[in-house]
C-alpha cells in the first residue's frame, strides 16, 4: 500500500477497497516508470522512491495544477536525481506547474524556466533561466554591503605556528577531510548548510566516532573518543542548536557555566565548592557582559545572545586552545552581534586558534584570515581572508570552483 | 574574598504546596480516626515508610536523570530470600548483607546495560528486570518462603534505638547520604544535567552513559537492603512479598516534585512526599476503606500527581515564555 493517503476507494461503509486501492495505484506506478510494487510498504523503499510516492500522492491529486519541490534532490544521488528530472519532465508536459526551491545551480539551470531570486527574505527579481548568466545570479543573491561592525575590529594578524591539524578526518556523517589551524588564527568555514562543516567538527571533538584520520595537537597525535576527551586536550565547541545542545535549560546561569568545570570546582571527595563555582560564574558573567539579574537565574530567562555567552563562558573558563564556534550569532540581535565580534578577535590575539562556522558571508568574511569552503561533505578549497569575496566563497559552496565575474 | 555569609532556607511555592498537602492529609484522617495523630501510630507509619523509601531514595536519582525503575519491588522480594536463604547455610549475617547487596548492584547493572547499549526505553527495560528478578525469587527458594531464626537478623527488624526503630534510621541515613551526594557532589550536578539534556550535556563534557549506570547500580543498594529489611521484620524472606513496592516509591518521588521529564526536583521533596503517601496508606486502613478501594486510591493519588507535574511543567514554561518575550 505504497500511497493513496485520501483518495482511497472506499465503499458507503467507509471500509476501503484493498484491490482497487492496488489497481488504481499500479496505474500511475506504471505511468511513472517505476519499479515499485503496490502493495510495498514505504519504510522499505529508498529514499528517492520514498520521495516518488510522495510526488505520486500529490499526482493522484485529481485537479493538481501546481507542485512544489522544496529543496527535493538534498538526499538524493545523481542517478535518482535524473530519475526525478524525468518526473518533472512529464509533469510539465502535462502542463502543471512547477515550483522548484533549491540552491543548486546546476539544477536550477537544467529543469527551471524561470528563476525567481530571494535575498535575505526579501523578493529580488525574476530572470530567464539562461538569458542570465550564473555568477550574475549569485551576485543578485549576494549584492550588499560588508556591514559596519567588521569594519573597526581589532584584528591582530600575528598567526604563530601550527596548532591543530586535521589529516583525512571522516566519520558516518562526513567524508575524508584535512586541513590546518594556526595560533591565533580565525579560521572560517563557508558552505551550504549540510555540506558538513558541523559533521567535520563532531567527529574532530568525538562528538561523533572518528572513522579514519587523526588528529594532531600542537604536534602531538590525540584521540577524542568524546567531549569530555576533546575538553580535555584543549578542544571545545560551541554548537550551532543553542537550544537543544548548547545550553541546559533546565540550570541556572551559574551552572551552566561551571558544568565543564566540575572536575576542577570539586575536590577529592567530589563535593563542589560553591565559592568556587561563584567565582567562576562571576569572572563570566562580567567578562562576557552577559546580562543577568543573578547567577541563580536559569539560562532560559535570558536572551539567546546572553545564553550564547553563558556558553562561551563555559568553555572559555576550561582555558581551551582551539576554539570552535558553530553559527554563533545565529539568532541574535545585531548589537550582541558585533560584541560577539569582538569577542572573537580578542581570543584570536590571546593565541587561541578559533574556527568560525558560519552561514554568514559577510561575518566570516569580516573575521577570517582563511577561510575553508566545504560542498557535499568534502573541503573543495581555501580562500585567504583578504582575498574573499562573497561571490567567491558562494560559487565555491555551490559549484565547488571559483569562477569570477 | 567576601567572608559575609547568607543564610537562606529555600522554600519554593511547590513545597508549600506540598507541605499543606501533608498537614491536610494529617488532619483528615485524624479528624475520621483519633487514633491516627498519636506517637505510636507516628512510628508506624515511619516504619511501613522505610521500604517504599529507601526506594523512593534511589528513584529520586533515577527520574532526575531522566530515567525510572520498575523493578526494586521484585529486587527487594529477591534480596530478602536471598539473604535468609545464605544465612539459612550458616554464612555470617553481615556477609550475607554483603553479598545480597552486591547481587542489588549487579542487578541496577544490568538495567543500565539495557539502557545504554541496547538503547531500551527505561520502562520496558525494567520491566523485563521486574519479571527476571521475581522469578528468581521463586527459583532460588524453590516457592517456599525461607524462615529467618539468626538473632542479629531478626533484631533487624525489631530493635530499636532511641525508641526508633533500627530501620527507620537505616532509611534516614540512606536519605541524608543520598540527599548530601545529590546536591553537594559533582556526581549530583551531572544528575541534573543529564536529566535536562543529554545531547548537551555530552557535548558539555560529561559521560551520561556513566552516570546513568552509576544511578541504576546505586539504585540497587536501597532495594536490596529494604528487602532484607522486610524479610527481618516478617521473619522470613518471602519471594512473592512488595509487589507494586515501585509504584508507591514514584508515586512519592512525583508528588515530591520530581519532574518525569528529567532534570527537576531534590531530595527533601522527595521526603515530604514519601511521608505523604505512607500517611495517605496508613490512613486508609485506619479509617476502614475496604482493601480493595486501596488500588483505586493508590492510583487515584498517582495520576494527582502526575497531574500535578504536568501543572508545575505548563506553568515553568509559560514563566519562560513570559520571560523570554520580555528579552524582544
Amino acid at each position: 500500500m505504497t500511497y493513496h493517503f485520501r483518495h482511497m476507494p472506499a465503499n458507503k461503509f467507509g471500509i476501503i477497497d484493498t484491490g482497487k486501492a492496488n489497481e488504481m495505484a499500479a496505474k500511475i506506478i506504471e505511468d511513472f516508470g517505476l519499479p515499485i510494487h503496490p502493495a510495498m510498504k514505504v519504510k522499505d523503499l529508498s529514499i528517492a522512491y520514498q520521495q516518488m510516492v510522495e510526488i505520486m500522492k500529490a499526482y493522484s491529486r485529481e485537479n493538481l495544477k501546481v507542485i512544489c519541490f522544496d529543496a527535493p534532490t538534498a538526499s538524493l544521488s545523481d542517478s535518482e536525481i535524473e530519475m526525478l528530472f524525468k518526473i518533472i519532465v512529464k509533469l510539465k508536459a502535462e502542463g502543471k506547474i512547477i515550483i522548484y526551491v533549491s540552491h543548486r545551480m546546476d539544477e536550477i539551470q537544467r529543469i527551471t524556466d524561470k528563476v525567481a531570486i530571494f535575498k535575505d527574505g526579501h523578493y529580488v527579481d525574476t530572470v530567464k533561466t539562461g538569458v542570465v548568466p550564473e555568477d550574475e545570479m549569485i551576485r543578485m543573491m549576494v549584492g550588499r554591503d560588508l556591514g559596519d561592525i567588521y569594519k573597526d575590529l581589532d584584528r591582530d594578524k600575528e598567526i604563530g605556528d601550527v596548532l591543530l591539524e586535521v589529516k583525512n578526518v571522516s566519520s558516518d556523517y562526513v567524508k575524508e577531510n584535512s586541513f590546518v589551524l594556526h595560533k591565533g588564527e580565525v579560521l572560517g568555514f563557508s558552505g551550504l548548510v549540510g555540506a558538513g562543516r558541523t559533521e567535520l567538527m563532531r567527529a574532530i571533538i568525538g562528538a561523533d566516532a572518528m572513522r579514519t584520520g587523526e588528529v594532531f595537537l600542537e604536534g602531538k597525535s590525540i584521540l577524542n573518543r568524546s567531549p569530555h576527551e576533546a575538553m580535555e586536550h584543549g578542544i571545545v565547541l560551541v554548537p550551532e542548536d543553542r537550544k537543544m545542545q548548547g545550553i541546559l535549560a533546565n540550570l541556572s546561569v551559574s551552572d551552566n557555566i561551571n558544568i565543564s568545570l566540575l572536575d576542577q570546582n570539586s575536590d577529592k571527595l567530589g563535593f563542589v565548592s560553591r565559592e568556587k563555582e561563584a567565582k567562576a560564574a562571576e569572572e563570566g558573567i562580567r567578562n562576557f557582559k552577559i546580562k543577568t539579574p543573578s547567577p541563580d537565574k536559569k539560562i532560559v530567562e535570558l536572551s539567546g545572545g546572553n545564553q550564547q555567552k553563558c556558553i562561551v563562558a563555559r568553555w572559555i573558563s576550561t582555558n581551551p586552545k582551539v576554539l570552535i564556534l558553530d553559527e554563533p550569532t545565529k539568532g541574535i540581535d545585531v548589537g550582541a552581534k558585533s560584541e560577539f565580534c569582538q569577542m572573537i578577535c580578542q581570543f584570536a590575539k590571546q593565541g587561541l586558534g578559533v574556527i568560525l562556522i558560519s552561514s554568514e558571508l559577510p561575518e566570516v568574511i569580516g573575521l577570517s584570515d582563511r577561510i575553508i569552503v566545504m560542498k557535499s561533505l568534502k573541503i573543495v578549497g581555501e580562500v585567504d581572508g583578504a582575498e574573499a569575496t562573497e561571490s567567491k566563497l558562494l560559487s565555491l559552496g555551490m559549484i565547488g570552483e571559483v569562477r569570477e565575474a | 574574598m567576601n567572608t559575609e555569609k547568607k543564610f537562606r532556607i529555600h522554600i519554593s511555592g511547590d513545597k508549600l504546596v506540598l507541605l499543606a498537602a501533608n498537614v491536610a492529609v494529617f488532619i483528615l484522617f485524624t479528624a475520621l480516626n483519633k487514633n491516627f495523630l498519636t506517637v505510636a501510630n507516628m512510628i508506624n507509619i515511619l516504619i511501613a515508610a522505610s521500604l517504599v523509601g529507601l526506594v523512593a531514595v534511589g528513584h529520586t536519582y533515577l527520574i532526575i536523570a531522566g530515567q525510572n525503575d520498575l523493578s526494586p519491588g521484585s529486587l527487594a522480594a529477591f534480596s530478602g530470600v536471598l539473604a535468609a536463604l545464605l544465612v539459612s547455610k550458616g554464612i555470617p549475617f553481615f556477609a550475607a548483607v554483603l553479598l545480597t547487596i552486591m547481587c542489588g548492584v549487579l542487578v541496577g547493572a544490568f538495567n543500565a546495560f539495557m539502557v545504554n547499549k541496547i538503547r531500551l526505553e527505561a520502562f520496558i527495560a525494567t520491566l523485563v528486570t521486574q519479571s527476571i528478578i521475581r522469578g528468581f525469587a521463586f527459583i532460588i527458594c524453590g516457592g517456599k518462603p525461607v524462615s529467618v531464626s539468626d538473632k542479629t537478623f531478626v533484631a533487624l527488624g525489631k530493635a530499636r534505638v532511641f525508641y526508633v526503630p533500627v530501620a527507620v534510621w537505616i532509611m534516614i541515613i540512606c536519605i541524608v547520604i543520598f540527599g548530601i551526594i545529590l546536591a553537594k557532589t559533582k556526581f549530583g550536578r551531572s544528575i541534573y544535567a543529564i536529566g535536562g539534556n543529554q545531547d548537551a550535556a555530552r557535548l558539555a563534557g560529561l559521560n551520561p552513559q556513566r552516570i546513568i549506570t552509576i544511578c541504576y547500580t546505586m539504585m540497587g543498594v536501597p532495594c536490596s537492603i529494604g528487602g532484607i529489611i522486610f524479610a527481618a521484620r516478617m521473619n522470613s524472606g518471602q519471594p512473592s512479598a512488595n509487589v507494586n513496592l515501585e509504584f508507591d516509591a514514584i508515586t512519592a518521588v512525583i508528588l515530591g516534585g520530581v519532574s518525569f521529564v528529567g532534570g527537576v526536583g531534590d531530595m527533601g521533596g522527595t521526603v515530604l512526599g514519601i511521608i505523604l503517601i505512607q500517611a495517605f496508606n496508613t490512613g486508609l486502613i485506619m479509617v476502614n476503606v475496604p482493601t480493595f478501594w486501596h488500588y483505586v486510591a493508590r492510583g487515584g493519588l498517582l495520576l494527582f500527581a502526575l497531574t500535578s507535574d504536568y501543572m508545575r511543567k505548563q506553568k515553568r514554561e509559560k514563566d519562560l515564555l513570559a520571560a523570554s518575550m520580555k528579552n524582544l
